[in-house]
């Protein structure tokens, strides 16, 4: 959509671009993780950027990836990142858009959370945890989401089988119909 | 895409005569370059930059005919189009695939073909997994242009025990003709009659029975071999495949399970160039039947169901009456995979087990052809051998059990020799996916995972180990065997503390001198077929 | 009795003892009390709970929960085509189902190439009928927040406009809900022969309904008391949280992505978009009625503009062969089988695409990798993110207050939960 705001980033914050793209009328930067808090406060305070808007933020689980009509080297393989989590971001202003998105390996699956520069990032960031698993450093309130507590595993993930069954809860703190209970006692 | 081209001498240091020639060949085909081993056709060199040029009668493991005409494309400096199967790379060359005239070519090459063929796809086995799909959808897409009607042919021609031929939806590619001779040396199909209706038949006197001929049903693009085994159970695009290794005899062919639902529903082979290339018997095809024959399903102790806490309690008693005694025996299991075998030998080394025993299927020295059959019909006796030698153990086979054991702990439902009378004698307690040969025999019975549900490895003839990946879970109770005599040791004073089959792996490759680099791969998820870009 | 009223309070003190309150704490418990709120609950539309912290009757501190209507969208998604994926987005926003699968089709129109493509008729059919979506869905939100607070005519009349609505998608689609009327490159068939008239004669009626219901609505003082300052937001958090649609304009952020982000044959459209000042919940309720009148207005032009011609682009990649050429031709039998078993083939790439939902803008942000269904269809939702301002919402007002604004959030369990 904007060529500029990928230019203007890599001439802001050139180190902490890995590389950008433009496909689709999206305008896509990778960004190192470790840089990445610096680079968003620059998009959301800088004037001429004025990312204010916070859309989405999700990621992809690339273990599966083996995509049809392109070389064999595109697929996943055990050295690549195994995870990406995007964000996507709006200026309400310029009416520009882009997308951040940030590698992380298998082993060390934590990006800064962006939450307390966008509130909306904050349970959207949980979704995230929740459904792959990674953790956002600096997130208040990290916990699960959609799923209840007891859940094991990150349904998501490529290699959580859709059809996994999980362990059934008790919950042998809670009472079961005391009112109901005490009624039958207490009928006159 | 770029890739990289070796480094050249530079003209210093070598003598101004001829380069000793290098042996990768750099081309551009559709404006990028791809540097490939000498000898690559470009039909190959194509698909590493992830181009897909169609074709049916190409197949990298059988001789290069070039007769389909689908994988014609331009070359620069040549008037002709060219078969790209074919055609094999030269240093420079220029090829063209989206240009006009070769693309035509091939939307024309598959008109022509489809002018003939019968509107089967509905009852037509292949649908789902068929190439020539594949390939008018991705090559061709244009509608019909002739209104008469079809030359016709014979539609279910028994070819022989395993296969039936429906001649009007054959393409005439040859590969099953040229499958049939390279897999089994015998020439059974051919080629008959001319023009439009030429057809695939046996040789003169011929069927099609030779034990490799299901390869040809593999090859086929099309819906025209069909194997009797597979044909209307299930549909193609429903199944999913999980890599494995066929555990029918000790060559150990590389093959996929394809299975839906708990349940696999046929076997095919998968590249391995070091030892089924892409092929495998007809015999190792059918061993998945077995897999739901007379299963195992819940522990029997005495003849009565029992759970697993009971049954396990129960065993480690019936064991401790030989253990004390020093009269009792461990099989091992030439049929079960490495981590099962290797859980079972700790268990019995850490019992103080010196001499332990294997139990193997007799050889059948009949089956052996100097192809892919061999005559040891157990899939992991040499790297049942392995794992006994490297604990320090002697080994003996299981027929020659010492006259004065009174208890035995085998894995498996094979104890050739051992018969019927001689095991109710003993406190023995199996370790078994089937209820069948000495299993009914044993005081307990505790139920284990069978080989296509097993995450494990076994060991072929070659000494090659090889990793099998689970299709689906045991029935019923069933749990992996190294699972179980964890629990064992448990209940006997043991201390195995594995927890995944991953952990076994480990701890036997670090013991087994020769597997120390042995890596683990991550398990394979099952693959829909349905998106898998075909098979064909 | 007094054995009931012991249990009973003994539940809602929690762990304090009943026989040690003197007979003043007895009556009044000072501490806070944390309540329970849903998931069953008539006003936590769709399944959400919310437990609260309350002083008395006014709200200390909220967690609100969702997931409780998690059905596992995007995981479905995964394992289904393209085109099988539409059912599950009708399921989204449920209350506006046409405009979730406009949203899909143009996201993996957007990835094929495709956008330009569609034709004209195909899209003028998309924004009447998502027009018509985004009327049931105000008409439900409005009245089903007026009836929670007491007006239970104003409740009818809507219901009563909305089935009007159902019945003519039903005519347009076959189903009153769960349409799954759009498809890649177009929609499934062309519109019933009398929809025109009898869209036209029902824009004509609901006109009049809304008459009444504002006339019984606007100026009332319990629907003001109750509404007027109640969950008031400023732009600048309006924007901060994400709020998007009739949320985000009530506060006076002038956003509707059918404007700023101009789509299928919107610039061909005239009409406004409402933009409130207060962003508390009469604004809310203030934006969504002029709203209506604006997609009567669209709806209108609509109508006397639609051209004649194909409702699906003539790509094969995409499209099914007709009927009698499947049964007669090899070729066409191929297709049409590649196009069910194989889904259609997205080339690899990855892409977002997002549309005016009837909350805001809701966006599809796919993967795909050349395979007939999505490696990850993740879905932007935007009920999800007004929800997570529901907290901060709701605080410091009365328990009755959590109702105007929950209804006026428009919380739609299937897209907040997906």
């Amino acid at each position: 959509m904007s060529q500029k705001v990928l230019d203007a980033l890599k001439a802001a914050h050139g180190s902490a671009v890995d590389r950008t793209a433009t496909a689709h009328t999206d305008d896509i930067a990778w960004i190192k993780r470790d840089l990445l808090l610096g680079v968003a406060a620059w998009l959301k305070n800088d004037p001429a950027m004025a990312f204010d808007a916070p859309v989405f933020v999700t990621a992809t689980d690339w273990l599966d990836w083996k995509p049809l009509n392109q070389p064999p080297s595109m697929a996943w393989t055990e050295d690549k990142p195994r995870f990406t989590v995007a964000y996507q971001l709006r200026s309400s202003k310029h009416r520009h858009r882009v997308r951040l998105e940030i590698e992380l390996t298998e082993a060390d699956p934590r990006c800064p959370s962006l939450s307390g520069l966008w509130p909306a990032f904050n349970w959207q960031e949980r979704e995230t945890f929740d459904m792959y698993g990674i953790r956002f450093d600096g997130h208040p309130d990290l916990r699960r989401i959609y799923l209840y507590e007891e859940f094991v595993g990150y349904p998501l993930r490529k290699d959580y089988p859709k059809d996994k069954r999980q362990p059934l809860v008790r919950r042998d703190d809670l009472p079961m119909n005391p009112i109901k209970a005490d009624r039958h006692e207490g009928t006159k | 895409m770029s890739t990289t081209t070796p480094p050249q001498p530079s003209a210093a240091a070598n003598p101004p005569q001829a380069a000793p020639p290098s042996d990768v060949v750099t081309l551009t085909i559709d404006g990028q370059q791809v540097s490939v081993p000498k000898g690559t056709n470009v039909l190959e060199a194509a698909k590493l930059l992830g181009i897909d040029i169609s074709a049916f009668c190409y197949h990298p493991g059988l001789p290069i005919v070039a007769q389909c005409r689908q994988c014609l494309v331009s070359v620069e400096k040549n008037p002709k189009l060219q078969p790209s199967c074919q055609q094999v790379v030269g240093e420079g060359m220029v090829v063209h695939t989206t240009d006009k005239q070769s693309t035509l070519a091939r939307a024309q090459q598959l008109e022509f073909t489809l002018v003939n063929h019968p509107i089967d796809c509905p009852i037509c086995d292949k649908a789902g997994e068929c190439t020539l799909q594949k390939l008018y959808f991705e090559h061709d897409n244009a509608d019909s242009r002739v209104d008469t009607p079809k030359v016709h042919k014979a539609k279910a021609v028994d070819l022989g025990p395993t296969i039936v031929l429906d001649q009007e939806r054959c393409i005439l590619c040859s590969r099953c003709i040229r499958t049939c001779d390279h897999t089994s040396g015998q020439h059974q199909l051919e080629f008959a009659n001319r023009g439009d209706h030429e057809i695939l038949t046996t040789a003169p006197g011929e069927q099609l029975d030779n034990p490799y001929s299901l390869n040809t049903v593999d090859v086929c693009p099309v819906g025209a071999l069909t194997a009797k085994d597979f044909r209307f159970t299930m549909r193609a695009w429903e199944l999913d495949a999980t890599p494995s290794v066929c555990n029918g005899c000790a060559t150990g062919c590389n093959i996929e399970i394809h299975h839906k639902n708990g349940r696999a529903w046929r076997l095919v082979p998968r590249h391995n160039a070091k030892v089924n290339d892409y092929w495998m018997c007809d015999e190792g095809r059918f061993t998945y039947h077995d897999l739901r024959e007379e299963r195992l399903a819940g522990a029997v102790v005495d003849g009565l169901p029992a759970g697993w806490d009971r049954s396990i309690k129960a065993a480690a008693d019936r064991l401790a009456v030989g253990r004390t005694a020093g009269q009792f025996a461990v099989a091992l299991s030439a049929l079960h995979c490495n981590e099962d075998n290797f859980a079972l030998a700790k268990l019995a080394q850490s019992w103080g087990v010196t001499q332990i025993y294997i139990a193997a299927k007799p050889q059948v020295p009949a089956r052996a052809d100097g192809r892919l059959r061999v005559a040891d019909i157990n899939p992991n006796l040499n790297g049942v051998k392995a794992i006994a030698e490297a604990l320090g153990m002697t080994t003996k086979p299981v027929y020659e059990l010492d006259g004065n054991i009174r208890g035995l702990l085998a894995l498996g439902d094979v104890l050739p020799g051992l018969d019927p009378g001689k095991l109710k004698d003993l406190e023995y307690v199996a370790l078994a996916a089937h209820e069948r040969g000495p299993v009914p025999h044993a005081k307990v019975a505790l139920p284990v995972s069978d080989w296509a549900e097993v995450s494990g490895t076994v060991t072929n003839k070659d000494g090659y180990v090889q990793r099998m990946h689970a299709a689906f879970g045991p029935p019923g109770q069933a749990i992996p065997a190294w699972e179980a005599i964890v629990r064992l040791a448990g209940a006997t004073g043991s201390n195995l503390k594995w927890t995944h089959p991953r952990e076994v792996f480990k701890d036997m490759v670090a013991a087994v001198p020769g597997w120390n680099s042995l890596t683990w791969a991550r398990d394979a998820r099952p693959l829909s077929l349905r998106f898998a870009g075909s098979r064909g | 009795m007094a054995t009931d009223a012991h249990s009973l309070k003994q539940l809602v003190l929690g762990r304090k003892d009943v026989q040690d309150l003197s007979d003043n704490e007895n009556e009044l418990p000072p501490d806070l009390m944390t309540v329970n709120m849903g998931p069953s609950h008539p006003a936590m539309h769709g399944t959400v709970r919310i437990v609260l912290t309350v002083d008395g009757e006014k709200v200390v501190k909220s967690d609100v929960q969702p997931g409780y209507l998690h059905r596992c969208f995007e995981k479905e998604s995964e394992y289904a085509t393209y085109t099988q994926i539409f059912p599950y987005t009708d399921r989204l926003n449920y209350v506006s189902p046409m405009i979730n699968n406009c949203g899909w089709a143009m996201a993996v129109e957007k990835l094929m190439g495709l956008t330009h493509e569609i034709p004209k008729r195909a899209e003028y059919i998309r924004v009447i009928v998502s027009e018509m979506s985004r009327m049931t869905d105000h008409l439900t939100c409005v009245g089903a927040s007026a009836m929670e607070l007491g007006a239970f005519g104003p409740f009818l009349f809507f219901l009563k406009s909305r089935e009007w609505l159902y019945t003519l998608l039903e005519t347009i689609s076959g189903a009153r809900l769960t349409h799954t009327y759009v498809r890649v490159g177009g929609v499934n068939k062309d519109l019933p022969e009398e929809l025109p008239a009898k869209l036209a004669h029902t824009l004509d009626q609901i006109e009049k309904v809304m008459v009444e219901v504002e006339g019984l609505l606007n100026n009332n003082k319990i629907f003001r008391d109750r509404m007027a300052g109640i969950g008031a937001m400023t732009k600048e958090d309006a924007i901060a949280t994400g709020c998007v649609g009739p949320i985000a304009r009530a506060c006076g952020v002038d956003y509707d992505v059918r404007k700023d982000y101009p789509y299928s044959v919107y610039p061909e459209l005239e009409f406004d978009v409402p933009v409130g000042t207060t962003g508390d919940c009469l604004d809310r309720y203030l934006v969504r009625i002029e709203e209506l009148k604006q997609c009567i207005r669209i709806l209108r032009q609509c109508l006397k503009q639609i051209p004649d011609g194909p409702v699906v682009v003539a790509d094969p990649r995409v499209t099914l062969p007709p009927k009698t050429a499947t049964y007669n031709t090899i070729e066409s039998m191929i297709r049409h089988f590649k196009h069910i078993v194989d889904g259609i083939k997205v080339p690899a790439g990855e892409a977002y695409t997002f549309v005016e939902g009837g909350n805001g803008e809701l966006g599809f942000y796919i993967v795909a990798d050349g395979t007939g269904r999505p490696y990850k269809a993740y879905c932007r939702s935007p009920s999800f993110v007004h929800l997570s301002t529901a907290g901060q919402l709701i605080h410091g007002h009365l328990i009755a207050d959590i109702v105007p604004i929950f209804g006026m959030i428009n919380m739609i369990g299937g897209e907040c939960d997906k």
